[in-house]
């Protein structure tokens, strides 16, 4: 889907890289390390939103994927209901065409929010807003989709219930996923491969395939708490804020 | 009850000064022309409401004329800024200038190059630079508050400039376009009245000639009438823009922005 060949991203100094990586097409990859060890640089560079300094990116089949991008904060436009926040990316790519409400009326009862529509921002929950922003991600129906700390901001509960459907997104529609987190469980949790970055500038530290037998329980499972314990002892040796 | 309080209280104290002052007045037999007591004042103000109102009204008429064109031009500008870094470098000070510069003291000029016989126009003017520069500052402020996420969400998508402007920047900054209006519209009731004072009896009959007028005569009564007159219009217009206000941002209680 995605190869990333000695990328690095320099501001005044150095933040990213040299870094590469090849992210399989519908694999599910999250991306862990400290905070300001470059994993937002890292998401921003391969939705193409900054430019790196060096190194090349190249796509699979050699087209740009369609993505779709979901930020920490929700960044829903307060003053659009929610339906029409969904449409947003169809309307700046001018694709609005019939079909285009019904799609957006699908990914409303995909991400659970049927009835919903017509609410504005300010009347929905923290989780609500995350699924209305996944909505949206996901509207112009791209194979790519990229989560920059999607959920930090959520209690717990909610916050299970979004990685929950999140996974049945990502199964479901054959995406490709780009997950970052500063959580190493829920990196763990959800996909099939961490990578862990240094602390700045972030460089590959750990490329880890989840080993994952089964999916219920797998939170109980030895196989888990092992992977979790390597992973949090890479990124204590590394020190740094998480 | 702590709701209702914010109208009594304000109310009560208002009625108390009034009664507090009628007293003053009578039991110090203070004259006429020097203070008038509060049924004075009223009856003045029945006595002459048809001058008083006809100029309420002319004074009204060009404060909100002034306004719109001071927000439309204000508004207008401030997008331009957005457009372009260099025309915001090259104009703001010359905006900043304006703003500083006391009415009174550019209003003799500009009567003089709009003439006598149009004392309207020169007032317009002068209340339309007063107002002006709150709707140009916020606005500027709103535009540029945008968050860099919602920015880099429009480039995901490949926002061309207008549908940024339109779709992004302009109903972000709505609020503070709004602020702006607030502070506007009475700074546009000062220039006026400021401005009809400058220009004299001429051919303005606004409240300020009313006030010049009455003070002439040392009818104190009728002075203090046209000046309650013009708080009333004060607080009618800011009142008027804040429910503007609440109605255009009923939705936005909100923080999915920041
Ligand atoms: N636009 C920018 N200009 C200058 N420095 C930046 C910019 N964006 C990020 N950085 C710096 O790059 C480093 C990595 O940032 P970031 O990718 O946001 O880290 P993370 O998401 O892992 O916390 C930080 O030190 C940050 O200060
Ligand atoms: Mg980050």
């Amino acid at each position: 889907m995605l190869i990333f060949k000695g990328i690095t991203k320099n501001y005044k100094e150095p933040v990213l890289g040299p870094i590469d990586i090849d992210i399989k097409s519908k694999s599910f990859v999250s991306i862990i390390g400290a905070s300001g060890s470059g994993k937002s640089t890292f998401l921003r560079i391969a939705s193409g939103l900054i430019s790196q300094s060096s190194g090349s990116i190249s796509y699979k089949d050699n087209i740009k994927p369609k993505m779709g991008f979901v930020f920490q904060d929700s960044t829903l436009l307060p003053w659009r209901n929610v339906l029409d926040n969904i449409l947003l990316p169809l309307e700046l790519t001018k694709k609005i065409n019939p079909e285009s409400l019904e799609k957006s009326h699908n990914w409303l009862e995909r991400v659970g929010l049927k009835g919903k529509g017509m609410s504005f921002p300010g009347e929905l929950s923290g989780g609500q807003k995350m699924r209305v922003s996944i909505a949206r991600a996901m509207v112009q129906g791209g194979n790519f989709l990229l989560l920059d700390e999607p959920f930090s901001a959520l209690d717990e509960v909610t916050r299970r219930r979004l990685e929950d459907d999140l996974l049945e997104i990502w199964e479901t529609n054959n995406i490709t996923v780009l997950f970052v987190t500063h959580s190493v469980t829920q990196a763990v949790y959800l996909s099939q491969r961490v990578v862990v970055l240094s602390s700045g500038p972030g460089m590959l530290l750990e490329d880890l395939a989840i080993e994952k037998n089964f999916k219920d329980g797998f939170e109980e499972t030895p196989q888990f708490l092992s992977q979790v314990r390597h992973l949090t002892n890479i990124l204590k040796e590394e020190g740094g804020e998480i | 009850m702590i709701r209702y309080l914010s109208y009594i209280a304000p109310l009560l104290t208002f009625v108390i000064l009034l009664i507090l002052w009628e007293f003053l007045v009578i039991l110090n037999k203070i004259p006429l022309y020097i203070l008038p007591a509060p049924s004075d004042i009223f009856s003045s103000l029945l006595v002459n409401y048809k001058d008083l109102f006809s100029s309420a009204f002319v004074t009204l008429r060009i404060t909100i004329i002034a306004f719109a064109i001071a927000s439309f031009l204000a508004i207008s500008l401030a997008i331009l800024f957005s457009q372009s870094k260099l025309i915001e470098l090259s104009l703001y000070p010359i905006a900043v200038i304006f703003q500083v510069t006391p009415v009174v003291a550019i209003a003799p000029l500009i009567l003089i190059w709009v003439g006598f016989d149009n004392a309207e126009y020169a007032i317009l003017i002068l209340a339309t630079i007063v107002a002006f520069f709150p709707v140009l500052a916020n606005t500027n402020l709103g535009i540029k508050s945008v968050n860099n996420n919602l920015h880099e969400l429009f480039s995901l998508y490949g926002a061309s400039r207008f549908q940024r402007l339109i779709k992004l920047q302009i109903p972000f900054a709505l609020p503070f376009i709004l602020t702006g209006m607030k502070t506007s519209i009475g700074l546009s009731l000062i220039g006026t009245v400021v401005a009809e004072f400058v220009a004299g009896s001429g051919t303005s009959t606004g409240l300020a000639w009313r006030i010049i007028e009455a003070g002439n005569r040392l009818d104190i009564a009728k002075l203090f009438a046209a000046l309650i007159l013009l708080v009333i219009l004060g607080i009618f217009l800011f009142l008027l823009i804040s429910y503007i206000e609440k109605i255009v941002l009923k939705k936005w209680h909100d923080n999915s922005i920041r």
